[in-house]
C-alpha cells in the first residue's frame, strides 16, 4: 500500500527527513511515534502527498507521488487518502453534514448523493443528531468525529491520522480511539502520528520511532483495546 | 512612540504588497487633485493676477462725440465708486481697411484710438516691437503679446483704407483689456474723423456684471442721454478666457472626487483587513503592555508612512503633468496670450494637498484602528479565522444546496462572511465601472462634438487658401475664387463646394470687434448642426454661436445692427443657433466680403459623393493650384486628442486602482482563509478549483459592481457633458449626450467581472500554489 525508499525532506539548512524507507501493507494499522520535531508529521505529509519529498520515493496505492503534478496529487488525496488533524480542520461556515458532504462533492458525487453517503457516515458515527451543527457549536469529540467521517467520505485506502486526540479530553479520546481501532478492524489501513505511547499501543499493530528525521526503530506489537489483547498480524 | 514606530515598520514590512498598493493609489488620486485643482486655480487666478499687473480697465466704454463733450466725459473719472481710469480718447473706425504686407493680413473694420503713450494709469501697454506711434501717418497695431515679435521688425507694413487713410505700422503693441485694433496719436485721430470717445475705467467693485452696471450707471449719471454708445468688460475675457481650462475641469472634478472615494475605500479596506487578520497581533501587543492608544498608533503610522510617500510623488507628478496642461489647457482660445506661460499650479495647492491627503487617509484608518483600540487582550488572541455572520452561514448554506460546481459556490459564501470588507471592494468595483463608463461616455461625447465642430459627415475635405499678401507664405492661387470654384466643382466625387471668408466688423452696442465668418456657394448642404432655429436663406440673416449669443443675449428673430464692410449700418436677423464658429456667421458675401476686392476666400469646403475618396480628391486639388493647401478632415482636433488622451490616463489609472482594490480584498481573503484552503486541499481540491473558488468569489461582486456603476457612470456623464458645454461657451445638441448603445453598455457592465477576475487571479493563482502541508502545520 505505502512504500518510502530513502526520503528525504529538507527545509532550509535542515533535513526533516533523512533517508526513511518504510513499507506498510493493506489493512495494517501503524503508528508513528517520536518527540516533536522527530519527522513524523513531515513523513505523514509525504504519504499523503501534502508535500514532495526532496529525495527518494513515495509511492502509495501503486503511484508514484513524485511523477505526479499539482493536480494529480489533489486528484490522488481525493480518491485515496483520508486525513484526520489534531485540531480537526473543519471548515467553519458549514454544518457538520456539508462539511462531511464536500469531499464527496469535490469528488464527483451530486449534492444529493453526497449528502446521503455523508448522513450515512454520520449515522455509523453516532452523529447523525449533529448533522445541522456548526463546527463551533460542537465538542471536540464530535468535530473529530466529523472530521473522520469527511475522511472516509470517498472510501479512502488509507486514513492518515495526525495526533487525533491531542485536543481532546480523555473522554473523547477514548471515544476516536475506539472508532479507529474498530475501522481497522473492518480493513481500514491507517497510520496513526502520535506521541502517546498509550494510543499507539491501543491502536496499532507495529510501532514506528522516529528520532532527528531518521526511523530510531520499528516494532511489532500487540493491541490492547477494551476487547482485550489483539495479537498482530 | 519608539515602540509605536518599530512595531508599525514592522508591521509596513509585513504587509509590502498592500502597503504599495495603498502608496500607489494616494499617488494616483493625489496628482489628479493637484492636475484638478491646478486647473480650476488657473481659470481665475493667474487671469486676475496678469490683469491686475498691467492695470487692465474693468469697463471700456464708448461715447458718442456728438453728444457728449470731452470735458464732461473726462468728469466721469471723478464719479464715485471710480478706482482709477484713463482718457478720454479720440477713436475712429476704418472700414474696409487691410494690413498690407503685414503676416496677419488682417482687414475689415479697425478701431483706432488716439492715445499719446502706451504706459497709463489703466490699460497699461507694453510695446514689444517697433515703437509708440508719435507723429502723423504712424500706427501701432495690436497683436497678441509674443506673437512672433521679432518677424515683425523691418517689413515695410501699412494700414491701409480704400481712396483714405494710409497708415504706416512703426510699432506691435497688446492692450490687456483689448481696447482696440490700433493706436495713434490723438491728433491723427482726430484727422480720421473721430467721431467717438473712449474711456477706460477701474472700479472698487468690480466682481460681478451687475456690480459693473451699477458702476457705470453712476459714471453716465451726469452725461446726456445717448451719450454712451458701448461697452465691454474684463469679464467677458475672463470668460472666453477660462473656456480652455473648462474643458478639462469638470470631467478631471468627476474623476479625481472618484479617485478620492477609492482612496477612501482602499484605505478602509486596507486597515479593516489589517486589524482583522492581526487580531491575534493586536492581542499580543496588548498583552506586552502597548496602550489602547499605542495600539490605534501603530494602526494609523502603518498607513500614514505609504500615504505620505505617495502623496509627496504625487504631488510632484500632478505639478509636472498639471503645469504641462494648465499650460496647453489655454491653446486656441481667444485672449490666451495673456496667459500663457504664465499660468502654472498655484503653490498653495501643495500644501493643502501634503498635509489633506494624508489627513484623509487617517481619518479612513480611524475607524478600525478605533475597532483595534476597543479589542479586548483575551478575545484578540483566542480569535482566529472568519467569524461568520448568521446571515453569511445561511448564504453558505443555501449556496451549497444549488447545483454550481462546489468551489464555486464555496466562492460565492465568501463575500457575506465580512459584509463590511464586501461592501467596500463592491463600492471599489462600482467606482472602477463608474469611471470606465463616465469615460467611454465622454470620449464619445468628444467625438461627437468633434464630428459636429469639423461636419466631418457632411464636409469630407478642407482645402485651405493661402494669404496672398502675406510675405514668405508659399505662392498665392493663381486662380480667382470663382475659377477655383469652378476647378473644384469639376474634380471627380465633388458633391457640394463652398467657401468661406472672414472679416472684422462691429454691432451696435458693443465695442468689442466681431468676428464674422461669410460662407458662399452650397452652404445649404454643408452647413453645420444647429443647436436651435435654422441655416439662412440669404442676406440679412445670421447664426451666432453659443458663446456670442449668450454674451449678447440673441434670441431667435432678434435684429441686430452691423457694420458692413464700407461702414454702413445694416440690419441683421438672427435665426439660428451653432455650437461653435465664428461669433456670427453670414452668407452674405458681397456685402461683408465682396465690397473689399483684395479679401477673397480663405478655404474652401468640399462635400463628396456617395463612395468618393477624400484622399483622391485631396490630391487632385492640390494639383489645381500651387496656392491650395488640401487636407481630409479627420474630424478630430488636438484639443479632443488630449481631452481622450487624458481621460483616458485617468480611466486606465482609475480602473487600474480599483484592479488593486480588488486584487486588496482579495489577497486579504485567501490570507485569513489559507486555513481554509489548506484543509480543502487536503481533501482533495485541486489548485484550478481553488482558482475558480476565490476568482468567483470576486466576480460575484465584480458582476453587481457592474450593474451599478454602469448607470451611475451615465449619470455622471450626462452631469458633466452640459457643465463642460456651459463652461466653455457652447450650447451641446441633444445628440452629444445619446451616446450609448446596448453592446456597448453590456460591455460596460461586464467590465465589472472582468475587472474582479483580473484583480483575484493572482492571489487566486498565489492561494492554489500555498503548501497545505505548511499552512496546516503553522495554523
Amino acid at each position: 500500500m505505502v512504500r518510502l525508499t530513502d526520503v528525504r525532506k529538507d527545509f532550509w539548512d535542515y533535513a526533516a527527513l533523512d533517508g526513511v524507507s518504510l513499507e506498510i501493507r493493506a489493512g495494517e494499522s501503524v503508528a508513528v511515534m517520536g518527540p516533536s520535531g522527530s519527522g513524523k508529521s513531515t513523513l505523514l505529509n509525504m504519504v499523503s502527498g501534502l508535500d514532495r519529498s526532496s529525495a527518494g520515493s513515495v509511492v502509495v496505492g501503486g503511484e508514484d507521488l513524485g511523477a505526479l503534478n499539482e493536480k494529480g496529487l489533489a486528484l490522488f488525496r481525493r480518491r485515496r487518502i483520508g486525513m484526520v488533524f489534531q485540531f480537526f480542520n473543519l471548515l467553519d461556515d458549514l454544518p457538520a453534514l456539508d462539511n462531511v458532504a464536500l469531499a464527496g462533492q469535490l469528488a464527483g458525487l451530486t449534492a444529493r448523493q453526497s449528502k446521503q453517503r455523508a448522513e450515512e457516515l454520520m449515522e455509523e458515527l453516532r452523529i447523525a443528531d449533529r448533522r445541522d451543527v456548526y463546527p463551533a457549536s460542537l465538542s471536540g469529540g464530535e468535530r473529530q468525529r466529523v472530521a473522520v467521517a469527511r475522511a472516509l467520505m470517498n472510501r479512502p485506502a488509507l486514513l492518515l491520522a495526525d495526533e487525533p486526540t491531542g485536543a481532546l479530553d480523555s473522554r473523547s479520546g477514548e471515544a476516536v480511539v475506539e472508532l479507529l481501532t474498530e475501522l481497522n478492524r473492518l480493513g481500514q489501513t491507517l497510520v496513526l502520528v502520535t506521541h502517546d505511547p498509550r494510543l499507539a499501543a491501543r491502536c496499532a499493530y507495529r510501532v514506528v520511532e522516529m528520532a532527528d528525521g531518521r526511523i530510531a526503530c520499528e516494532h511489532v506489537t500487540d493491541r490492547v483495546t477494551d476487547r482485550g489483547v489483539e495479537r498482530a498480524r | 512612540m519608539r515602540a509605536v514606530w518599530s512595531v508599525a515598520r514592522a508591521a509596513v514590512g509585513r504587509r509590502r504588497l498592500q502597503t504599495f498598493v495603498l502608496g500607489v493609489v494616494v499617488l494616483v488620486s493625489t496628482a489628479t487633485v493637484v492636475v484638478t485643482l491646478g486647473l480650476m486655480a488657473a481659470v481665475s487666478g493667474t487671469f486676475d493676477k496678469v490683469y491686475d499687473a498691467a492695470h487692465g480697465a474693468h469697463v471700456v466704454a464708448e461715447f458718442d462725440g456728438s453728444t457728449a463733450t470731452a470735458a464732461q466725459i473726462a468728469q466721469t473719472a471723478h464719479a464715485s465708486g471710480v478706482e482709477s481710469s484713463v482718457g478720454p480718447f479720440p477713436e475712429a473706425v476704418l472700414h474696409g481697411a487691410a494690413e498690407k504686407g503685414g503676416p496677419f493680413a488682417r482687414s475689415g473694420i479697425f478701431t483706432v484710438v488716439g492715445r499719446d503713450r502706451p504706459d497709463t494709469a489703466v490699460d497699461a501697454m507694453k510695446v514689444f516691437s517697433g515703437r509708440w506711434a508719435t507723429g502723423p501717418g504712424e500706427i501701432v497695431l495690436d497683436v497678441p503679446q509674443g506673437f512672433g515679435g521679432a518677424r515683425l521688425i523691418g517689413n515695410d507694413v501699412h494700414v491701409v483704407e480704400p481712396g483714405g487713410v494710409d497708415l504706416k505700422v512703426v510699432g506691435y503693441a497688446s492692450s490687456v483689456s483689448q481696447s482696440a485694433d490700433g493706436w495713434v496719436t490723438p491728433a491723427e485721430a482726430e484727422r480720421m474723423g473721430a467721431d467717438s470717445t473712449q474711456m477706460m475705467y477701474r472700479f472698487r467693485d468690480a466682481g460681478s456684471d451687475a456690480a459693473l452696471k451699477a458702476d457705470m450707471a453712476v459714471v453716465t449719471a451726469g452725461l446726456p442721454s445717448g451719450s454712451l454708445t458701448a461697452t465691454s468688460s474684463y469679464l467677458g475675457i475672463r470668460t472666453r478666457l477660462a473656456e480652455g481650462p473648462n474643458r478639462y475641469v469638470p470631467f478631471l472634478t468627476g474623476f479625481g472626487i472618484l479617485g478620492l472615494i477609492v482612496s477612501v475605500l482602499i484605505v478602509g479596506n486596507v486597515v479593516s483587513g489589517a486589524v482583522v487578520a492581526g487580531y491575534r497581533h493586536i492581542g499580543i501587543l496588548k498583552a506586552l503592555g502597548f496602550t489602547p492608544d499605542q495600539v490605534t498608533a501603530v494602526y494609523l503610522v502603518m498607513v500614514t508612512l505609504p500615504a505620505a510617500i505617495g502623496c509627496a510623488i504625487g504631488a510632484g507628478v500632478g505639478s509636472v503633468v498639471g503645469t504641462d496642461l494648465v499650460q496647453g489647457a489655454f491653446w486656441g482660445v481667444s485672449g490666451n496670450y495673456l496667459v500663457s506661460g504664465k499660468a502654472t499650479v498655484p503653490s498653495w495647492i501643495f500644501p493643502v494637498v501634503l498635509i489633506g491627503m494624508p489627513a484623509l487617509v487617517v481619518v479612513s484608518a480611524l475607524i478600525p484602528a478605533v475597532r483595534a483600540r476597543r479589542l479586548s487582550a483575551a478575545v484578540a488572541i483566542s480569535a482566529g479565522g472568519v467569524q461568520q455572520t448568521g446571515r453569511g452561514l445561511a448564504a453558505q448554506r443555501r449556496l451549497g444546496g444549488s447545483r454550481l460546481p462546489r468551489p464555486v459556490s464555496l466562492g460565492l459564501g465568501w463575500p457575506f462572511a465580512r459584509p463590511g470588507r464586501t461592501a467596500l471592494t463592491l463600492s471599489t468595483v462600482v467606482l472602477g465601472v463608474t469611471a470606465a463608463t463616465l469615460a467611454v461616455g465622454l470620449a464619445a461625447s468628444v467625438l461627437a462634438f468633434s464630428r459636429a465642430q469639423s461636419q466631418q459627415d457632411r464636409i469630407q475635405v478642407t482645402i485651405a487658401v493661402d494669404n496672398p499678401a502675406s510675405p514668405g507664405h508659399p505662392p498665392a492661387p493663381v486662380h480667382t475664387d470663382d475659377q477655383l470654384f469652378a476647378l473644384l466643382r469639376a474634380l471627380p466625387g465633388a458633391a457640394h463646394v463652398s467657401a468661406q471668408a472672414s472679416a472684422r466688423t462691429r454691432m451696435a452696442g458693443s465695442t468689442d470687434t466681431v468676428r464674422l465668418g461669410v460662407e458662399t456657394g452650397d452652404t445649404a448642404a454643408l452647413h453645420p448642426d444647429l443647436v436651435r432655429g435654422r441655416w439662412m436663406n440669404g442676406p440679412g440673416e445670421v447664426v451666432a454661436d453659443s458663446e456670442f449669443w449668450h454674451g449678447h443675449r440673441l434670441s431667435l428673430g432678434r435684429t441686430i445692427v452691423l457694420r458692413d464692410a464700407d461702414g454702413r449700418q445694416v440690419r441683421e436677423t438672427v435665426v439660428g443657433e451653432q455650437m461653435d464658429g465664428w461669433d456670427l456667421t453670414s452668407t452674405d458675401w458681397d456685402r461683408f466680403i465682396g465690397l473689399n476686392p483684395t479679401d477673397r476666400a480663405t478655404t474652401f469646403s468640399v462635400g463628396l459623393a456617395k463612395g468618393g475618396d477624400p484622399r483622391a480628391y485631396a490630391a487632385a486639388a492640390r494639383r489645381v493650384d500651387p496656392g491650395l493647401q488640401p487636407s481630409v478632415n479627420t474630424g478630430v482636433g488636438s484639443v479632443e486628442k488630449t481631452m481622450i488622451s487624458v481621460v483616458s490616463t485617468l480611466t486606465v489609472l482609475l480602473v487600474a486602482v480599483s484592479g488593486l482594490g480588488v486584487f486588496n480584498a482579495a489577497v486579504l481573503s485567501t490570507r485569513e482563509r489559507r486555513r481554509d484552503i489548506g484543509v480543502l486541499k487536503s481533501i482533495g481540491m485541486t489548485p484550478r478549483q481553488v482558482i475558480a473558488m476565490v476568482v468567483a468569489a470576486m466576480a460575484a461582486l465584480g458582476a453587481i459592481g457592474g450593474l451599478v456603476g454602469v448607470p451611475v457612470g451615465m449619470l455622471a456623464h450626462r452631469i458633466i457633458i452640459p457643465i463642460t458645454g456651459h463652461g466653455t461657451g457652447h450650447d451641446l445638441p441633444a445628440s452629444l449626450l445619446h451616446v450609448w448603445n446596448w453592446p456597448l453598455l453590456a460591455l460596460l457592465a461586464l467590465s465589472g467581472a472582468a475587472l474582479a477576475v483580473l484583480g483575484a487571479f493572482l492571489p487566486s493563482v498565489r492561494a492554489s500554489r500555498a503548501s497545505a502541508a505548511q499552512v496546516l502545520r503553522t495554523e
